[in-house]
């Protein structure tokens, strides 16, 4: 095409330079993505291989029958129609879910009320050495804490004693072993329930909002309790969000307790999925099944964490979805 | 301001009290595994809560510390190389997502916090097949490189966060300097988050140093890590029945310790990395 100003030579040499700058500019931003990958490379290697890769493989295997040796032979939907009918299955969601509505609110009540609790201290340095006390209870590995409560569980234990010493004595049982007992004994571990990092992380929470809303609130007159729902609570959801969102995965693979210290008896009273899950993989060798186990639990956990990411909406998005 | 001051003298105290119970109860398995470990059979029959120890004092220390030596050695190198991966790595990558603007940065960052949706409970059985058929097993690597993989998700959203509130001056000055991304990264952004860096760490460290289930699944008991060793506790048979129970709390309180030591040392990075405020949607 000739056009106008290829008459000029001064406006070619001018198109010429335009083009090779865009050039150089495109190049400059091949390089910058480069190094943004660059970046990347090691951690996308590592959950490739470790994270991702074996997610696909258990979502595709909850539609086969494997040993786990030989190749898995695909069944299509039979898992999933043989876990409607199994009894142990259906009883262990049912324990999951009042694991989870009494756990989740209660562990996060728990933790938010000491936040609470240590943000209104007048004292800077009160202040801190509560948050170190607190954050001790974490140098307790999980094990270890599991194991020291199955013994105040047992009979003359440690719960026993408290009882015997309120003249409640007669009621003593072998928690743990005891049908009536045993689901919610395993709930009550952990009593009082406060956990350091979902505290700290409500307390960093409270810290960081401005002094002049809570003067403001002052001048109104807004009592303590009305000051918690209406201006504190509000601005800390970007933190209960997030401590929500890890406490539902937290206690949906929480395996350690019943695997421990009942291994889902007595009378299947303390099955939760991923116990059965775990029970089917590694001692009937039925990984299909097992990870068809795994698939409904984590479709679950996922619709979960996704609504509360929807439905909690914090300021800061709400002004993006507006704007 | 006075006015102030002494009303709220007035409603604290129940504050201070709240706290201190809270605060015992929260403590009192790790008092309680301390001090059973001292006492001997009789004596915890008789008061479990009491402080009283005597003869024979420390003796189960000593049998325990011979049990759990050897597999608290196995367990402070997986635990370090994992949180020294899952760090390095993870601060790689968090400076990219804050730093630099490249094609799909919303995308991958999506990518990785994503796994934060993905149960361990999920991956457990293909992934033990997976490290099996890489011929890991028995290894340590089978843990340490799951670990590193596994800790990314949590350390990336959290670094980035913190990144993104460094000062932009600071970045400016250092790249009118013709300072590269990994200088930068290296002096700047490394420095200032060093207490998120400690919490991050610390939260690592203690996951991995309780875990149990993975572990049992791809170490053999020869090789075992200090939680396997504490779930898979068999007293030797010359320690009498009566007295089982104190050797396993002791057991447990050797294996708590270096938690324990890491947390005191630390303490004030930690408390103060999880202040910035970094760990919120």
């Amino acid at each position: 095409m000739v056009s106008i100003t290829s008459a000029n030579p001064l406006a070619l040499d001018d198109e010429a330079r335009r083009a090779e700058r865009r050039a150089s500019s495109r190049r400059k931003k091949r390089i910058i993505n480069l190094k943004g990958w660059a970046f990347l490379a090691p951690t996308f290697v590592f959950v490739g291989i470790f994270c991702y890769w074996p997610a696909v493989r258990a979502l595709e295997g909850a539609f086969t029958t494997w040993d786990g040796v030989s190749a898995p032979k695909w069944v299509g939907l039979h898992n999933f129609d043989q876990l409607l009918h199994d009894t142990v299955f259906l009883q262990s969601f049912l324990h999951l879910l009042w694991w989870s509505l009494f756990g989740i609110p209660v562990g996060m009540g728990a933790s938010l009320l000491v936040a609470l609790l240590i943000y209104r201290l007048d004292s800077k340095r009160a202040q801190y050495w509560f948050r170190v006390a607190f954050s001790l209870t974490l140098c307790l590995p999980g094990i270890v804490g599991i194991l020291t409560w199955s013994n105040f569980y047992e009979i003359g234990g440690v719960i026993d004693a408290l009882l015997s010493d309120v003249g409640l004595g007669r009621f003593g049982t072998a928690w743990l072993a005891n049908p009536h007992t045993a689901l919610g004994a395993l709930i009550f571990m952990g009593f009082p329930f406060v956990g350091a990092f979902a505290m700290l992380v409500f307390y960093a929470g409270l810290q960081s909002i401005p002094g002049e809303i809570l003067d403001a609130a002052a001048v109104d007159g807004v009592s303590s309790m009305r000051r918690v729902w209406h201006v504190e609570l509000p601005l800390i959801k970007g933190q209960l969000k997030v401590i929500l969102i890890l406490s539902i995965i937290a206690i949906t693979q929480n395996l350690l307790p019943p695997l421990l210290l009942t291994q889902g008896g007595p009378a299947n009273e303390t099955y939760v999925p991923v116990l059965y899950m775990y029970e089917n993989a590694f001692q009937y060798a039925q990984m299909g099944y097992a990870l068809s186990i795994a698939f409904v639990l984590f479709v679950a956990s996922l619709v979960l964490a996704l609504l509360t990411m929807r439905y909690l909406r914090t300021d800061a998005e709400t002004r993006k979805k507006v704007a | 301001m006075t006015n102030r001051r002494s009303s709220s003298l007035r409603v604290r105290i129940p504050h201070y009290v709240a706290l201190t119970v809270i605060g015992a109860l929260s403590l009192f398995p790790m008092y309680f595994m301390a001090i059973t470990g001292l006492k001997n059979g009789i004596q915890l029959e008789e008061n479990p809560f009491s402080l009283a120890i005597n003869h024979p004092f420390g003796i189960f220390y000593r049998q325990a510390w011979d049990y759990v030596d050897g597999d608290l050695l196995r367990t402070v190198l997986i635990t370090a190389a994992s949180v020294a991966g899952i760090t390095v790595l993870g601060m790689l990558s968090a400076y990219a997502f804050a730093r630099i603007e490249f094609l799909g940065t919303g995308l991958l960052f999506y990518l990785i916090f994503g796994l934060l949706l993905i149960p361990s409970f999920l991956t457990l059985i293909p992934l033990f097949l997976e490290v099996r058929s890489m011929g890991l097993v028995d290894n340590p690597l089978a843990l340490i490189l799951p670990y590193i993989a596994g800790g990314q998700a949590f350390a990336v959203f959290v670094f980035r966060s913190n990144i993104q509130g460094i000062p932009e001056e600071l970045f400016e000055a250092a790249r009118i300097d013709g300072a590269s991304h990994l200088r930068m990264l290296l002096h700047i952004a490394t420095p200032l988050s060093r207490p998120i860096m400690i919490a991050v760490g610390l939260l690592n460290v203690t996951s991995i140093w309780g875990d149990y289930v993975f572990p049992s699944l791809v170490l053999p008991v020869s090789r075992q890590t200090a939680a396997m060793a504490v779930g898979n506790f068999q007293p030797p048979p010359s320690v009498p029945d009566i007295n089982v129970v104190n050797l396993q709390f002791a057991a447990y309180t050797i294996v708590s310790v270096p938690i324990i030591l890491l947390f005191i040392f630390f303490i004030r990075y930690f408390i103060a990395g999880l202040a910035t405020g970094a760990v919120k949607m």
